[in-house]
């Protein structure tokens, strides 16, 4: 909502018409003779030579999958194949005229762009640097495998062939020498030396990923487009139209400084062989008969939306040219459908029972390569027996690779018994990088001029006077200026630093955090996106995969599962489904609310915790809030950052002498006991802390119980060693939290907590939590939040009956039961 | 005027007594040096003379109670004053209301009643974890603890509370009550003891319809007892202990025994009994054997200066073992008389609980009840202990003719952890020639 732009009601309510363009289908027509001025005898072998390779690779998997065998090897691969016979020549046409800075995400179905690719990027690397590439990767383990055993000694681009299609080999076998030590496998194999970005087993997961990848392009100043590789059927799924819609989203070209106001390089590419599994997408699942028309429905330029066909190389090349022309002059988004057609079943394990035989037959008539052999002899670029010679060539190049990958002693695979470490060390880099690429970082004034920093300055960074007195909350520096000052400091040190999310420009975020921000950030580094939440997710999963730290902000904690595959499978997995070779240096901000009611006032800390490859952390103080930030920007690792909007406006209670003005750092997985006791330990979540310890003096006064009071501060990871200890010392313990009590974080803990400490309890560990309810008004809010009251409720009827005590919470066994018996 | 008698404390040592048994009851008119009751601490047995005169008003503890040291536990007046101000505080909730609802006093945490609880033996007991470790560790009979946690579960501060009321059991009594004994060894993970570790207890044969009267009688051990139950497992099983047996000729002793009686009056020498002959002796032999005159404390052997003797008297409370101190440096005559003096405060109860610690050896003495031989059991931490038997008529043969003389045998049990055969050898050796040359050794 900038105020720059005036939304105009005459405009608005005028009458008109809205004009759309013709959407081109197949519009390619050239003949072969016309093509010779394009391509050489030896471009046209080589297109022909690709698709042979990619064919005959996953007929080899095809084999191997249904007969254990292929060409005198035998393997068994338990593991999926999704094949893509048929589609050759438009993944070749793709990779044709792409560079090593394009980049390529996948889907499950990507072997032949990842062989396309990779042979385009060996055709245009010289021997030098192909020869850098292998030598380097894995510490040229897979190099190793296959060196040595080529028909020509020397040929680096032979040996770089190998190496491709072993490499890829080898992930799908699952071995150690694979791309990503066979970690990843079949559908997430990728390689970034030769521009290719992980596929995805999430159908149209790429898209927002791919749209990161090209925003990182866009806000860092670097060449190179970015392909989505995506199928027809993901056309049915939210992220791929919010990916769409970010990825044209009007502020790029009208708010965005000079230089960096041009459309994203992005293409969203559909490979339409007409079928998500076995539904029909064209004719069944969607109504969009050409898929071409969507690109009309996203912006004026309709995305440059057309078909192409698929079964033609040339075509697909021809498109692409004009393509990636656009996207490069800034005309990004842009949109094919390429039509393709699927020969397999969607895994070599199904019966094709929603297609007929005929249909097949009609597509088998079309085939890319024989038609392709045809139209190249008819028109005297080369004879069949040089067709045959690529064939046989192929055939024993695919045969070498199979046996390579298949023999144990060339390909072991990653033995967990004798490292059983190799899995748990890459769920995190745990690195510390200040900087992710060294660069003076673009901002528009100098730190000190930022009107927050000098009201900051102003503001009380200890949260008491020198009577012990609280300074007022407008005089005391608070928990939002914590995170304001972590961030504002990144800022200036990361070039790469970008943030995003819905209303944190002007607006500030959710409750001011970011104000003042807008004055010292560019667009291009801190805007306001749409209300995608998938999208901003994904995007910042792939701008941090193209090398750049994202903050991303999701408002609400409760619009966290609208992005829940870009958390739960693609933020969180990425680092150790690359087997360490990506870094996700990314923070996810979300706000924990109260009194908006069901919708707006959950902690869902235990659904990130649960999800392995998440870091978790939850500030309840000044100090804390801006340490872990701080630690969160530092890092490497994807961080769900949780605040508390009861909080925001806290003082710095704890940490004797207030927040320091310089950086610091709160390591992540270390609680911080915030009042020493010897009774009772209480163990809270975020802002329940301050409830705790009005419940501590309450116990403390009335009934002369001494109360520890631990700040868990972070979820993933969590040291329990300092909780243990006081556990050992008072022998009962209360682990309190905001989110409902089934299946919570607190939960998680209390079963730790009676592991480790089973023999030092005095009573089971209690949790205080919400009410398994939905969360009612603001009004009703007491019988639902803990209070103070509901901690000492749990002593009393669960761990120590205090004297003269009457409770209000019901925390008996048959209450216990009943609830759960009903499920509330 | 109506006034409290308190609780004494006797020794240091003491927080609390119980109260055995109460001469005076409420309305009693009571005289200067009358007896009031008689209590006990797990050491010794002590009466409470009251000071003053008047009538017993108020009686605040019951035989058995346990009662810290310095606390009200009667008071003595006129009849019809007041002794509401001198109730102890733990005391006030039994006072009826004074009007309205009584409010819990504020600043006192719940403290859980001391009192123990009997269970039936099939009674499933909820107790946590911690207490019943804590339970373990001090030897707490947790079986009869009261339960004030949630749902009848013992906690810890249920045991704590059996703990300060002196409730604390024997090691014994703790493998009683885990059911089989000594040697539980864990096999769960970290040592743990599991279920299957032990012996499940025999379901207790359910009580047969004994018209003829009870199968047996509980008699709870008395306090002292329980000090003597620990005190003796413990010297038993930390200590490395081998008895040697020696005897001596008596005619020596026996000579010098008569004259004492004979002319003792004169000089103003009391009696002097055998045992007080073998107590000399000892005294100076020790001198001459630091390793037996010493305590064994965490792989350190103290040798004192000094010879504490403690003497073991039989009473009927049980084993008391007083101490003579510096025994070395006193007479012959001076042992005698503090060993009766001892004895008789032995007996009788009055025994100053600070007297019956701090021996350095101890003698133990048999003899009177017909013991030839016996294993005497060392009092920890000391590093030996003497026992004395009866004598005996003995045969040898002097110049080819068989003659008798009387004998007495003296049974030595040394801790081989400090001391070898051969140098408790030596000392039983030098103490039979001192009391077979026992004028040669008065002269030294």
């Amino acid at each position: 909502m900038p105020k720059s732009q005036f939304v105009d009601p005459k405009f608005l309510r005028a009458k008109g018409t809205i004009h759309f363009e013709d959407i081109p289908v197949n519009q390619y027509d050239r003949t072969v003779e016309q093509e010779k001025e394009n391509y050489s005898k030896a471009d046209f072998m080589r297109i022909y030579r690709d698709m042979a390779i990619i064919r005959e690779f996953e007929t080899m998997l095809y084999l191997i999958k249904t007969t254990n065998s292929y060409n005198g090897v035998e393997y068994n691969n338990p593991g999926p194949a999704h094949l893509s016979m048929g589609q050759e020549a438009s993944a070749v046409g793709q990779a044709y005229i792409l560079n090593i800075n394009d980049y390529i995400f996948g889907s499950h179905r990507s072997h032949g762009e990842i062989l396309a690719k990779g042979l385009s990027a060996i055709e245009k690397l010289s021997d030098k640097e192909l020869m850098d590439v292998m030598e380097n990767f894995l510490g040229g383990k897979t190099l190793k495998a296959i060196e040595g055993k080529q028909k020509n000694p020397g040929d680096v681009k032979e040996l770089a062939t190998d190496f491709l299609v072993y490499g890829a080999l080898a992930e799908i076998f699952a071995k150690e020498n694979g791309f990503n030590k066979g970690i990843g496998g079949s559908m997430h194999a990728f390689f970034t030396p030769f521009g290719i970005y992980p596929n995805n087993a999430i159908v149209g997961g790429s898209a927002t990923i791919a749209m990161g990848a090209a925003l990182y392009k866009r806000s860092n100043a670097k060449d190179g487009i970015v392909i989505a590789n995506i199928g027809d059927a993901s056309m049915g799924r939210g992220p791929v139209w919010e990916a769409m819609m970010m990825s044209a989203m009007d502020q790029i070209k009208q708010l965005w400084e000079e230089g960096y106001n041009k459309g994203l390089p992005i293409l969203f590419n559909i490979f339409n062989n007409q079928y998500g599994m076995g539904g029909q997408t064209r004719g069944e699942t969607m109504g969009y008969d050409f898929l071409a028309r969507a690109g009309a429905g996203i912006n004026p330029a309709q995305m440059h939306a057309e078909r192409v066909d698929g079964y033609n190389p040339l075509a697909v090349i021809e498109a692409m040219r004009r393509k990636k022309a656009l996207l490069e002059q800034g005309e990004g988004p842009v949109l094919l459908d390429v039509v393709t057609y699927r020969m397999a079943g969607h895994s070599p394990s199904e019966a094709s029972t929603y297609r007929t035989k005929e249909e097949m037959d009609a597509w088998a008539k079309e085939d890319v390569l024989e038609n392709y052999e045809a139209k190249m002899t008819a028109a005297g670029v080369a004879g069949a027996d040089e067709f045959a010679a690529i064939r046989e060539d192929v055939k024993s190049l695919i045969t070498k690779v199979c046996g390579l990958a298949a023999d144990p002693a060339v390909s072991p695979r990653i033995d967990l018994a004798k490292q059983p470490d190799a899995i748990e060390s890459i769920m995190f880099s745990n690195q510390k990088v200040a900087k992710m690429e060294d660069r003076p970082s673009e901002m528009l004034m100098p730190k000190e001029e930022n009107p927050r920093v000098q009201q900051i300055a102003r503001k009380e960074r200890w949260g008491f006077d020198k009577n012990g007195k609280p300074v007022s909350k407008n005089k005391v520096f608070q928990l939002r200026d914590g995170i304001f000052e972590a961030v504002l400091d990144k800022f200036y040190e990361d070039p790469t630093l970008i943030a995003y999310g819905e209303d944190v420009r002007d607006w500030g975020g959710a409750y001011a955090v970011y104000r003042g921000l807008t004055e010292a950030v560019p667009y291009h580094r801190f805007f306001n996106s749409p209300i995608s939440e998938a999208a901003i997710v994904g995007s910042a999963v792939g701008y941090a995969m193209a090398g750049g730290r994202v903050i991303a902000e999701l408002m609400y904690c409760d619009f966290l599962g609208c992005a829940g595959d870009e958390i739960f499978n693609q933020l969180s997995k990425w680092q150790s489904m690359s087997a360490g070779i990506l870094k996700m240096p990314v923070v996810i901000r979300v706000s924990v609310g109260s009194k908006y009611g069901a919708q707006h006032s959950q902690d869902w800390t235990a659904l990130v915790s649960h999800i392995p490859g998440l870091k978790v952390a939850f500030p309840a103080t000044p100090y804390d809030a801006k340490g872990l930030m701080t630690a969160a920007l530092n890092g490497t690792d994807p961080v769900i950052f949780f605040e508390s909007q009861r909080i925001y406006d806290v003082g710095e209670q704890f940490h004797e002498g207030g927040v320091p003005t310089e950086s610091y750092e709160v390591p992540f997985g270390e609680p911080d006991v915030k009042r020493e006791g010897k009774d009772i330990t209480i163990l809270t979540i975020g802002a329940t802390l301050y409830r705790a310890l009005d419940a501590a003096k309450i116990l403390q006064e009335k009934y002369n119980v001494s109360a520890e009071v631990i700040d868990a501060r972070s979820m993933v990871p969590f040291n329990y060693e300092k909780v243990i200890e006081s556990v050992k010392k008072t022998g009962k313990i209360i682990i309190a939290g905001d989110a409902c009590e089934r299946g919570s974080i607190m939960a998680e803990m209390a079963e730790k907590v009676t592991a480790l400490a089973f023999d030092y309890l005095d009573a089971p560990p209690v949790v205080v939590g919400s009410r398994n309810w939905i969360t009612p008004c603001y009004e009703m809010e007491k019988f639902f939040f803990p209070q103070p009251s509901t901690f000492i409720d749990a002593i009393h009827e669960r761990i120590m009956p205090l004297e003269g005590y009457t409770p209000d919470a019901n925390f008996t066994d048959g209450e216990m039961l009943r609830r759960s018996k009903l499920g509330v | 005027m109506a006034t409290a008698v308190i609780m004494p404390r006797q020794g240091q040592s003491v927080e609390s007594c119980i109260i055995a048994k109460w001469h005076k009851k409420v309305g009693d008119t009571v005289a200067p040096g009358d007896i009031l009751f008689s209590y006990e601490t797990d050491k010794a047995s002590f009466e409470e003379e009251s000071k003053l005169s008047g009538t017993m008003l108020d009686i605040f503890f019951e035989e058995g109670d346990d009662v810290p040291c310095l606390t009200n536990v009667c008071v003595i007046g006129n009849p019809g004053e007041s002794t509401a101000q001198f109730k102890p505080a733990g005391e006030e909730e039994e006072a009826p209301a004074a009007g309205g609802e009584s409010v819990p006093a504020a600043e006192t945490p719940a403290a859980a009643p001391a009192q123990t609880v009997s269970r039936s033996a099939d009674e499933f007991i909820k107790i946590s974890p911690r207490a019943k470790n804590l339970a373990a560790r001090q030897g707490v009979d947790y079986t009869a603890a009261p339960a004030t946690g949630p749902n009848g579960r013992i906690i810890e501060r249920d045991i704590e509370a059996m703990i300060a009321s002196g409730n604390a059991a024997t090691f014994a009594a703790r493998d009683g009550y885990v059911g089989s004994g000594a040697g539980i060894e864990g096999t769960g993970i970290g040592g743990r003891v599991r279920m299957a570790d032990l012996n499940a207890p025999a379901a207790p044969a359910a009580a047969a319809v004994a018209e003829e009267g009870p199968e047996y009688v509980d008699v709870p051990m008395t306090n002292i007892r329980k000090v003597i139950a620990k005190n003796m497992i413990q010297s038993l099983s930390t200590i490395a202990q081998l008895t040697y047996n020696m005897h001596f000729d008596m005619t020596a002793v026996n000579a010098f025994r008569a004259a004492v009686k004979a002319g003792g009056e004169a000089l103003n020498v009391g009696k002097i009994t055998i045992n007080d002959v073998i107590l000399y002796a000892v005294s100076r032999v020790l001198k001459n054997h630091p390793d037996f005159n010493a305590h064994c404390v965490d792989n350190k052997v103290r040798q004192f200066t000094h010879v504490h003797l403690g003497v073991a008297v039989d009473t009927e409370r049980g084993l008391m073992v007083p101490t003579i101190r510096n025994a070395d440096c006193k007479s012959l005559s001076e042992i005698a008389k503090e060993a009766k003096e001892l004895a008789a405060a032995c007996q009788k109860g009055s025994i100053a609980p600070d007297l019956l610690s701090g021996g350095t050896f101890t003698v133990s003495n048999l003899g009177s009840l017909g013991m030839e031989s016996f294993t005497p059991v060392i009092n920890p931490p000391q590093t030996a202990i003497l026992g004395v038997n009866t004598i005996e008529t003995k045969v040898r043969v002097v110049n080819g003719e068989i003659k008798t003389y009387p004998a007495m045998n003296l049974s030595l049990t040394a801790d081989h952890r400090v001391i070898d055969g051969a140098p408790a050898s030596r000392f039983l050796k030098e103490l039979v020639t001192a009391l077979e040359n026992f004028t040669v050794l008065l002269a030294k």
